[in-house]
């Protein structure tokens, strides 16, 4: 049945009309990955008119072209100028940059493309794997569960978002209010409009994507006058050519590197609301950590730009996982993807893979094939891209913010929904300037509809809210949620105060707990693991004297951007 | 208690809307039958929200003035930010002026006025504006009209198809 599922997706995948989708979309995913100041999911979010009208397996192949072609893109941009061309290259730059000066761009983009692929193949092959094994796990989920799985999502998005994780609640709970607005599901009572009626509808979930995502971010590309008329690449006769096979040669001495970097990435993706931003860095710092030679950093390390880039592509697979089996955005990206889906009608939840396998499979199948064509598409790119850097910013940026208007009337041929575009934009630059974060915002509009349905839910099987705290999912998600509004207090402490030893053993500890009113063996099991690795945390301290090591401080501190 | 900073502002700015909103939830018609009311869910978000944005005031307070201790003039805002500005005006007065130039023709002033404000205005600039702006917004206008087949606003004054 599976294999017969595979088939048939596959052959949807690879109906002409649709590998040449996503090629385009492979295409333009890597040059607006590689340009800074675009962004992957700006690129997806503008893509979305296009794709509103074709097939669900075709706008998904194109949707996820970009998805990948924009995470590699950022390598380009990350070392032929020294600026990281989405937050997933960030760590890309540390050591691809420096390689470039030292002329060894050839060797070092190989490098990046080649990790790039193998490590968005193994983010594939857990994507596949793993996504349906969730996904009977999200079956057991209660509303209580799911309510709580969502709480979980906004916190640690928020946890992530910055430094103020205040600000950071506070933008998810103004997205929840946000969805709010508008005529509710389940009891169809329109609500919270002003006696404005245009709003009584709600607000279109997709122009306030466009608007929070694209039309702030333009406008803060063209702020500087002095920015937005230069080109990006003032030195535009660099002629590159891809070392290949030097790269792979080198990645598979380097196959260490490779799988840890890729299992932090899919890790890093499984987590609801964490992205590539993310796993680059942390990818990074695990590869200098484990080097026999640290210093090496920073100067054209071969390591430091396989870590990063196998990471960043892998993060894609894991957070797939975790919207396709859960139907919970593993990524502000994923938050797209899935509204994408909800214009097909499709609703991704755990039951999405059994109700709809063909589809499942296409999308599982496209996500590998994309990897292929981006190595394919590298080359060819590479010279669109340093043709496109002699273009002014502000050029770029007019065209696109009308691009904008057009496609967003074209949703739902509603002047209304530009009008959305138009405050959501204004909103999204203002919370920029005064420094909150979006990632939350877009997650609680894309969740709030769900959070309340759950809720709903819930309160009509039993008014008893200890239920929250005695369904064992819903408690685990819970305590995930509290111990991640600690994290940033842990982050800024973790090296400087005693209290911070105990932060994981502790966690480990009270996340054993509802593992352990499951019941079942396995899960027993787990929960007895992570009291004796608790223990033995804490163990190790009290040897050390309860004393905290400055070095082990994370130099580069992770936060959440658009990808 | 410092003196008044943004964030002070934007707290305060917050709660007031928070409030209006909350405010509204008692417009929102209760139902007899529902075992959760539809003013339930806005509710439980804004008791929260409401909290938060208090402890951000309370955050703000503590927060040292400005270093310089000059307050930003309008002017100031104006010419900091004014190609944001200019960019938010032009898109605003296009969504006045869509309903009656249609998209086309409201796209490409549009287009033209955006790289006009932002950009360069020599003559030659000039000129490859209007070209960028009759040929992109073209190509695009003809994508969604013709391969897409979307109907975008003809416009009630010179009705383009």
């Amino acid at each position: 049945m599976i294999i017969e599922n595979i088939g048939l997706a596959a052959a949807q995948v690879f109906e002409f009309h649709n590998l040449g989708l996503m090629l385009i979309g492979v295409f333009f995913g890597i040059i607006a990955g590689a340009i800074p100041g675009f962004t992957v999911t700006m690129a997806v979010v503008l893509s979305l008119p296009f794709t509103f009208g074709m097939e669900p397996v075709a706008g998904l192949s194109t949707m996820l072209g970009i998805y990948v072609g924009g995470l590699s893109g950022g390598l380009i941009s990350g070392m032929l100028m020294g600026i990281p061309g989405t937050p997933a290259s960030v760590a890309t730059t540390f050591d691809g940059f420096p390689a470039v000066r030292n002329g060894k761009a050839g060797f070092a983009l190989g490098l990046g493309v080649w990790s790039s692929f193998f490590g968005g193949l193994i983010g594939a092959l857990v994507l596949a794997t793993l996504a349906p094994s969730i996904a009977m796990i999200g079956l057991e989920f209660e509303p209580w569960a799911v309510f709580s799985l969502i709480i979980f999502a906004l916190t640690i998005t928020a946890s992530l978002a910055g430094d103020n994780m205040v600000k950071g609640l506070i933008a998810g709970n103004f997205g929840l209010l946000f969805a709010a607005l508008g005529a509710e599901e389940i009891n169809a009572i329109d609500r919270l409009h002003f006696g404005i009626d245009e709003l009584s509808a709600g607000f279109a979930y997709l122009p306030v994507l466009i608007g929070l995502f694209a039309f702030s971010q333009l406008l803060g590309d063209i702020e500087d006058p002095k920015v937005a008329k230069a080109s990006l690449m003032e030195k535009t006769d660099i002629k590159v050519k891809i070392e290949h096979w030097n790269a792979v040669r080198t990645i598979g001495r380097s196959w260490v590197n490779v799988l840890r970097s890729s299992f932090i990435g899919v890790f890093i993706g499984v987590l609801p609301a964490a992205g590539s931003s993310i796993s680059n860095i942390l990818a990074y710092d695990q590869a200098k950590k484990a080097s026999d030679h640290p210093e090496t950093f920073g100067t054209g390390e071969p390591q430091g730009i396989i870590a990063p880039e196998a990471a960043n592509n892998a993060t894609a697979g894991g957070a797939l996982t975790t919207m396709m089996a859960l139907g919970i955005p593993g990524s502000p990206l994923c938050a797209i993807m899935l509204g994408a889906l909800l214009i097909h009608n499709v609703v991704p939840s755990p039951v999405f893979i059994s109700e709809q396998p063909v589809l499942a499979y296409a999308i599982f199948t496209a996500f590998f094939v994309a990897h292929f064509m981006m190595v394919g598409m590298q080359s060819f790119a590479l010279n669109a891209f340093l043709y496109i850097t002699r273009v002014p910013m502000y050029t770029m940026a007019a065209v696109i913010l009308v691009y904008c208007a057009i496609g967003t009337f074209a949703l739902n041929n509603s002047p209304f929904d530009m009008w959305t575009l138009f405050w959501f934009g204004l909103l999204g630059y203002l919370m920029k300037k005064f420094g909150f974060p979006l990632a939350p915002v877009i997650l609680g509009v894309v969740l709030g509809d769900l959070a309340e349905l759950n809720l709903n839910r819930a309160w009509t099987i039993s008014e008893d809210v200890s239920l929250f705290v005695t369904q064992p999912w819903s408690l685990f998600f819970l305590l995930l949620a509290a111990f991640s509004t600690l994290f940033p207090w842990y982050q800024k402490f973790r090296g400087k105060r005693t209290w911070t030893l105990a932060f994981m053993p502790l966690m480990l500890m009270c996340l054993s707990v509802p593992l352990f009113m499951m019941n079942t063996p396995i899960r027993m099991g787990i929960g007895i693991a992570m009291i004796a690795l608790g223990a033995w945390l804490l163990w190790r301290s009290h040897r050390t004297g309860w004393a905290v090591d400055a070095a082990d401080t994370v130099e580069h501190k992770p936060t959440i951007e658009a990808a | 208690m410092g003196s008044l900073n943004k964030d002070t502002v934007i707290a305060v700015v917050l709660i007031a809307i928070t409030s209006v909103f909350f405010w509204e939830t008692f417009n929102i018609p209760e139902l007899g039958y529902a075992s959760m009311g539809s003013e339930v869910w806005p509710r439980i978000i804004m008791t929260p929200l409401l909290i938060l944005c208090v402890v951000y005031l309370v955050q703000s307070f503590r927060k040292k003035a400005a270093a310089d201790g000059k307050s930003v003039s309008l002017g100031t805002v104006i010419s900091d930010y004014r190609n944001p500005i200019m960019c938010f005006v032009i898109f605003f007065v296009f969504l006045l002026t869509v309903e009656y130039l249609g998209m086309l023709i409201a796209g490409v002033l549009l287009t033209f006025l955006l790289l006009t404000a932002i950009g360069n205005r020599t003559p030659k600039a000039l000129a490859m504006h209007v070209a960028i702006s009759v040929v992109s917004v073209g190509l695009v206008w003809s994508l969604f009209t013709f391969v897409l087949r979307v109907y975008l606003p003809e416009g009630e004054l010179f009705s383009i198809y």
